[in-house]
């Protein structure tokens, strides 16, 4: 009786701690006052109205998800061929190249971000939407290539000789064969890409430069000046859209079979 | 009449690793060849290098005329039935069959489909995935597919042997019959000498990267050159010649026992059927006797005379 007590607690208490964030999020967006406040003080969906009136909101947006699609989509180009002959060769070297490859996830952000800063952007003077480009890129590169390979280890190496044999080049085989069967890693890396470099923070923090800046970016330096619960408005919406994507994901896709 | 495909002087390596040495052999055309070897002979790998999937380090491959050494397996019109079947799981069985003529932009698409998946029996399975048949639909498909490409030469990697019994008889008519049909010039491959010995018109025994004897079924069968291809095809007892420099073997029904200058002792027998199987510890080894049923049987533990009688021995040419 006590021990299913305990269970209980502990389960609803780690369902508070996970979910009663984005709850209050949700309230505190609703609010029809002018500061963000929980409980919320009468409801309205101005606040949700006033995001999308947000220049700098519209303008950040668009930086994100360009550099969440593209970024990713260069990612998979790198990705997929690097995880085709990890899984698929024995290379000398293959290891330091794993190591290099998962190194993102590894080394904090600040420090990628500084790193990006001092010697790439001051010295060279690129442009900070590339670098930004450049970063994400790498940083969604060790999903690409993990997601990639555990669906690769699934397929078999003979089908390309099949192909080949049918008439398709080598790389006639990977494209016609290979690239098909890994559909559902592709989009699963896609996906999780997607959804790493939209909500990527330290790295960008060092990355922002006139008129250019990521959403998240954008959400602190607006919070810094207005304590209205737009941001609550922008962060819910953003969860529901996240929610979207992986809920499409799993009902089309079985996404946790590759996470 | 001339090779159909013809190996010269053929060496193959994977690495350092030499799998196939020098190897000579023809291929005629129309026939049914079978590749007959332990594992590790060079057996699939030789049936690799007919299909372009291995580069030879020295040697040649000529096929139907014209030298193929470096025409890549796209080119070679050479079609292979994979041990694992090697379907697209992606593509329905249409589809898979269809592959190769799509690349090809054949117009009679459609027609050829059909008619091949009529010839292998799953005209009403064209619109199911691969994972939704059994190992015998599978494989039938993947016959489909090679078969449709009209090759020159079909090859097949172990075609029976992950079939249970009944399906692998099946598999063997319907191997037969699609050569008799199409004619087309077949090679599998196989460690099971009774496949061979079944559905070939002429066996290659292959032994460490060599041709170890070429023939008929029935001169493989009867007149084995050496101790290792007697022993492949049931010979179970090979001794030196006493009186000369090559080999005796008998088959379990060739050994006389109860009487004989040896003497042994019975370990086991089982009951065959029209006859009881006998190993006996002897001097000269492990012996195995079949004794027709109606003959005094012996139980085990039992001291027996035999004899290994001359005349019921066939002469190999090299005892190993």
């Amino acid at each position: 009786m006590n021990s299913r007590f305990a269970q209980w607690a502990i389960l609803g208490l780690t369902l508070t701690f996970l979910i009663g964030p984005f709850l209050i999020i949700i309230a505190a967006a609703l609010s029809a006052g002018n500061n963000l406040a929980f409980p919320p003080q009468g409801y309205s969906l101005k606040w949700v109205i006033k995001v999308f009136e947000i220049e700098s909101f519209r303008k950040s947006f668009g930086v994100s998800m360009l550099l969440a699609v593209f970024g990713t989509l260069a990612a998979l180009v790198l990705g997929v061929p690097a995880a085709y002959a990890l899984t698929r060769y024995r290379i000398p070297g293959a290891e330091p190249v794993r190591l290099v490859l998962s190194a993102p996830i590894i080394v904090p952000g600040i420090i990628v971000g500084l790193a990006l800063l001092r010697y790439l952007v001051i010295p060279t003077g690129v442009t900070i939407m590339l670098a930004l480009f450049l970063a994400h890129t790498a940083l969604v590169l060790p999903y690409a290539v993990r997601v990639v390979s555990a669906s690769m280890e699934n397929l078999r190496t003979d089908i390309e000789e099949a192909a080949m044999l049918l008439g398709c080049s080598r790389t006639g085989a990977f494209l016609r064969v290979v690239v098909p069967n890994l559909r559902g890693g592709i989009l699963a890396a896609f996906i999780l890409g997607f959804v790493t470099s939209f909500n990527q923070v330290p790295v960008s923090l060092f990355l922002s430069g006139p008129g250019v800046r990521t959403l998240p970016i954008d959400m602190i330096a607006y919070m810094e000046i207005n304590y209205d619960p737009s941001v609550a408005a922008l962060s819910a919406l953003l969860a529901f859209m996240s929610m979207a994507i992986v809920f499409a994901a799993e009902r089309f896709l079985g996404f946790s079979r590759y996470v | 009449m001339s090779d159909f495909v013809s190996l010269e002087r053929l060496t193959l390596a994977y690495g350092k690793t030499v799998a196939v040495e020098a190897m000579d052999l023809g291929i005629r055309k129309g026939e049914l060849l079978a590749l007959l070897g332990p594992s590790g002979c060079g057996k699939t790998t030789t049936m690799r290098a007919i299909a372009g999937l291995l580069t030879p380090k020295s040697g040649t491959i000529q096929l139907d005329g014209r030298e193929m050494t470096h025409v890549p397996p796209s080119k070679r019109e050479v079609g292979l039935v994979f041990q694992s079947y090697a379907l697209f799981p992606h593509l329905t069985v249409f589809e898979n069959v269809a592959f190769g003529l799509r690349l090809r932009r054949a117009s009679d698409l459609v027609a050829r489909v059909e008619a091949v998946l009529g010839t292998v029996g799953l005209q009403d399975l064209a619109d199911r995935a691969p994972a939704e048949l059994s190992g015998g639909q599978q494989q039938r498909v993947a016959l489909a597919r090679s078969l449709v490409m009209k090759p020159k030469v079909l090859l097949l990697d172990e075609p029976l042997s992950n079939l249970d019994a009944r399906l692998r008889l099946e598999m063997r008519l319907e191997l037969q019959r699609v050569q008799w049909e199409t004619g087309v010039t077949m090679v599998f491959v196989t460690h099971d000498q009774s496949e061979a010995l079944a559905l070939a018109d002429r066996i290659v025994v292959m032994r460490d990267g060599r041709v170890e004897q070429l023939g008929t079924p029935e001169d493989i069968y009867s007149q084995p050159v050496s101790g290792f291809v007697a022993d492949f095809v049931g010979f179970e007892t090979i001794r030196r010649d006493p009186n000369g420099d090559g080999a005796l073997a008998w088959r379990p029904g060739a050994v006389v026992l109860g009487t004989g200058p040896f003497a042994g002792v019975i370990r086991g027998v089982s009951f065959a059927g029209e006859k009881n199987e006998y190993v006996l510890d002897s001097d000269l080894g492990v012996i195995r006797a079949d004794a027709p049923v109606g003959f005094p049987t012996h139980a085990p533990g039992e001291a027996v005379a035999f004899d290994l009688p001359r005349d019921a021995a066939v002469r190999l040419e090299r005892f190993d």
